[in-house]
């Protein structure tokens, strides 16, 4: 509500510095970068989230260290001195600030590691997804003919599956291997980050098809693209330089929005247990862990869920805010 | 974004105050005082209905299929074989439908067993067993329609017995019946484990004429058609097929045939309830715990639980030592196969901490070697302190001794800097997975690298574990409850290599030593106990030198009732005994 108000007296601002410099007649030309990161600037909630994550980025970097600083033992390391006569973990002190776990290792140690799987994931497995959709929608959308309906019959298919049983089907499949050979398709497979990594980034690229294969249908009718031909510019010219930088906006926007999406995936694909292997930290491997002994050990379930609530409460806050910023009009 | 963001901020801050909400919840309860329940069967009244929590099904409910600890907490309420154990009884099994003690004759080689008169099946079949239907029970053990998995081990040695998977039941010329209330058994050798497997479920008597069609398909449909000789039978339609609804529900009633004056087992309760698909288990054992007329059936309780019990509902909660666990290091793997890695692994395995994944000390007591206390060739083996082994014997493990030992192996630093990744099988839910992962932790202290794959517990063993082809280096999941009180049942299918197979196997060290291999041969054959005694404690140390495995604990398995539940604990089976227990 406030908020509302704020924004209206800003625009209010905005219009009336435009005038300003009209009336002057010096003219500064502010670039699409100025004109957006003004209107981020004004936007709180974006920048406490942004804020949020870049403190998130340096603990996933320098987690040793701070385990180190803290004074906790490592992520992986059991202490059975923590427990008491029942094996039953003993809860925040001290020496523990977030308690142990069923086994006695550090809550804190293990939530801060944690946080390296999540960024991981929401970095490479987005990376590749958004690489893979972007490249198959472009093509898409301005090839038409058989290269689109190859595509989009093939993204058609794969919205078909059900990405968390696929997930979990492929994961299990590679962990059956016999003669000593662990993984699948010659031990080159293997259960883990990298597994999750990948089921990830195959089943989203999708979304990010579909959406740039949209845009690019219109935008390759455009004069600017039809003067780049008319011109003689090369196929892969008009795709990569005349195109795709006027999809940096759409791309972007999308991007932030699957990040948090990847991360709760691989938390639930932890949560099933086919995500990361043990002994690794992940927030959702924690979580299942601690649900047999909520009632008696919350500390266990607290700390990782309030991790992952508020790094995905702050991606998505980001995507709004970038949305908003990079294109104001649109009404949301 | 103003009024979107707002949103989704709010519903965090409820899924916050929700979190913290039922983070408070639980607890309660009062402090009882007393002391914990003995599990000793008391004289109760009779009536009233018993409810027994499954986690999971049945494996098997035919008697001569049936082998694990809940199938036969069922079994030995419906069939009644020659002998089987009082409650309280560990060692000595007591004359059940047979009418006295086997007599010897013949150097042991042969078994003559007289039944008792008028033990009458319940309906449909209404008439009374005979030593045939015994002979019959063990002959169909030997077909491919009744896997049995202990039949070729302890009945092979009659004469005339087939190899097992037979297509049709075939006479076993060794079991003579010269009438209806003799049965005889001709050995080809002294065996001292024989006349106790008499107590095992395959001599529950089958009758064959009423059996014979149902075991004509494969697998058998007896189970679901059988006919009780026991106190109490599963509830059947008209047709006499049983009302047993798998995943779901099985319930006992009384059968109108038995007649107390020919049994032991007072069978108080009227009406027994078995509900499977109780896979929250400590949901469940709460549910016992607070409620009314309710035992825990094929789970034990989760530590909290446990401590629920202990510190304020003491005589809900009982304890019965039975079983090892340990965890198995293959001999046949490398760099498991030289001595000395594996002596530095079980040097530098924490036990402590291994059994604080289980619930610590009231769970059982730190295994030093195998046979477990109260077993006949404890001592002999050893007793508590355990053979004169270094590198058993600091519970919290030494890592100086474990470097010791890795120097003498060949790795200079006394770590591990070989080439090879160990491949650990495990749980992937619950107390097993978490001594597997204390493990593995310990594991990489001594430098190995792991790769601990999880599983669900059915899938390690069958898939993993059970098949030497799977070439599984650490099973750290394993242990062993022994058919019976007998150092046979012990290490015969354990740890000796002739009993390595290539599926459903139990040998999980593949330990095969020919002076081991011969040492149990040899042993099988004796009769008389104390030297029987004196033989698998000799056994117990020869495999411990071997290092083949950690053994960790002996079980103390907990069991749970509800405050009106008068429990009663079968020691041989380490489960309530579902006719000894009553409602108060």
């Amino acid at each position: 509500m406030t908020t509302a108000g704020v924004d209206a007296r800003n625009e209010a601002a905005e219009n009336l510095f435009a005038t300003e410099t009209i009336q002057s007649g010096a003219v500064t030309a502010r670039t699409p970068l100025q004109l957006f990161w003004g209107r981020l600037r004004r936007d709180k909630i974006s920048l406490c989230a942004l804020g949020f994550l870049v403190v998130l980025a340096l603990i996933a970097i320098f987690a040793p260290l701070i385990v180190h600083l803290v004074g906790v033992p490592g992520p992986n390391e059991p202490d059975k001195s923590t427990l008491d006569s029942f094996g039953l973990p003993t809860g925040p002190s001290g020496e523990h600030p977030f308690g142990v776990d069923g086994i006695g290792r550090d809550v804190f140690a293990r939530t801060v590691y944690g946080a390296r799987v999540s960024l991981e994931v929401a970095i490479l497995a987005t990376a590749l997804s958004v690489g893979i959709g972007v490249i198959a929608g472009m093509f898409a959308g301005f090839y038409r003919g058989w290269v689109d309906t190859a595509i989009s019959r093939g993204i058609d298919v794969l919205l078909a599956f059900p990405i968390l049983l696929l997930a979990i089907g492929i994961a299990s499949a590679c962990s059956f291997g016999r003669g000593g050979s662990s993984g699948c398709l010659g031990g080159s497979v293997k259960p883990g980050l990298a597994l999750v990594i990948l089921v990830i980034a195959f089943v989203n690229w999708t979304y990010m098809a579909r959406i740039v294969r949209g845009q690019v249908l219109s935008l390759r009718e455009k004069e600017f693209v039809e003067a780049a031909r008319s011109l003689g510019a090369s196929k892969t010219r008009i795709i990569f330089r005349e195109i795709l930088p006027n999809l940096v906006a759409p791309i972007i926007v999308y991007t932030t929005l699957i990040i948090p999406q990847n991360i709760l995936f691989e938390a639930a694909l932890s949560f099933l247990g086919v995500g990361v292997q043990p002994p690794q930290a992940s927030w959702g491997k924690m979580i299942a862990d601690a649900q047999g002994s909520f009632d008696t050990a919350w500390w266990f379930m607290v700390f990782p869920g309030v991790a992952l609530l508020l790094t995905v409460l702050a991606f998505n806050l980001i995507g709004d805010g970038l949305s908003d910023a990079l294109d104001p009009r649109s009404d949301r | 974004m103003s009024r979107h963001a707002w949103r989704v901020l709010a519903l965090a801050v409820a899924a916050l105050t929700g979190l913290a909400i039922s983070a408070c919840g639980g607890g309660g309860g009062r402090d009882e005082g007393g002391a914990i329940g003995t599990g000793a069967p008391v004289k109760g009244k009779k009536g009233g209905t018993l409810k027994a929590l499954y986690a999971n099904d049945l494996e098997h409910i035919d008697p001569g299929e049936a082998f694990y600890q809940p199938d036969y907490m069922m079994v030995f309420a419906v069939h009644r074989p020659l002998y089987s154990f009082e409650p309280t009884n560990l060692e000595v099994a007591s004359p059940d439908l047979a009418a006295a003690p086997p007599k010897l004759s013949d150097g042991g080689r042969t078994v003559t067993v007289k039944l008792k008169p008028g033990v009458r099946y319940g309906p449909p079949v209404n008439r009374t067993a005979t030593s045939a239907d015994v002979k019959y029970a063990i002959e169909r053990a030997f077909t491919a329609a009744v896997p049995n998995g202990y039949a070729p081990t302890y009945f092979g040695i009659v004469e005339g017995a087939p190899e097992p998977g037979r297509k049709k039941s075939t006479d076993i010329k060794g079991i003579e019946t010269p009438d209806e209330e003799t049965i005889v058994f001709r050995l080809s050798e002294s065996s001292g484990a024989f006349v106790k497997a008499l107590s095992l479920p395959i001599t529950a008597p089958v009758p064959e004429d009423y059996a014979k069609r149902y075991d004509a398909e494969t697998p058998s449909q007896y189970a679901t058609h059988q006919a009780a000789t026991g106190p109490y039978m599963i509830e059947a339609g008209k047709d006499g097929r049983i009302t047993y609804e798998i995943g779901k529900r099985m319930t006992l009633v009384r059968n109108p045939n038995w007649r107390a004056a020919t049994d032991f087992r007072p069978a108080y309760v009227d009406r027994i309830e078995l509900t499977m698909g109780n896979e929250d288990t400590t949901v469940a054992a709460r549910q016992i715990l607070r409620g009314k007329g309710l035992i825990n059936g094929d789970f034990p309780p989760d530590p909290p639980v446990i401590k629920d019990a202990v510190r304020r509902r003491k005589s809900q909660i009982t304890f019965a030592p039975l079983g090892n666990r340990y965890i198995g290091l293959n001999t046949k793997v490398k760099p498991l196969d030289d001595l000395n890695v594996r002596k530095a692994i079980i040097a530098a395995s924490d036990r402590n901490a291994l059994r604080l994944t289980r619930g610590g000390p009231i769970v059982g007591d730190l295994a030093t070697h195998f046979l477990a206390p109260g077993q006949p060739g404890f001592a002999e083996a050893g007793g508590t302190k355990g053979p004169n082994l270094d590198f058993i014997q600091n519970p919290d493990g030494s890592m100086a001794l474990a470097a010791d030992y890795m120097k003498k192996a060949g790795y200079a630093s006394g770590r591990y800097t070989g080439s090879e990744t160990l491949t650990m099988v495990g749980d992937d839910s619950g107390v097993g997975a978490r001594t597997a992962e204390v493990f593995q932790s310990q594991l990489q202290k001594l430098g190995f690298k792991v790769d601990f794959r999880q599983v669900p517990h059915d899938t390690m063993f069958s898939k993993f574990c059970n098949v030497p082809e799977a070439r599984v280096a650490v099973c750290p999941n394993v242990g062993w409850l022994p058919d019976f009180a007998d150092g046979q049942a012990w290490f015969d299918p354990t740890f000796s290599g002739e009993s390595i197979v290539p599926e459903n196997n139990s040998n999980w060290a593949q330990l095969d030593v020919p002076a081991i291999n011969e040492a149990i041969d040899e042993a099988k054959k004796i009769t008389g106990q104390a030297e029987r005694d004196e033989a698998w404690g000799k056994i117990d140390r020869m495999v411990m030198a071997q290092a083949p495995a950690v053994p960790w604990i002996w079980d103390n398995q907990a069991n749970i009732a509800s405050s009106d539940v008068q429990g009663a604990i079968a020691r041989w089976n380490g489960q309530w005994d579902l006719s000894f227990t009553s409602i108060k």
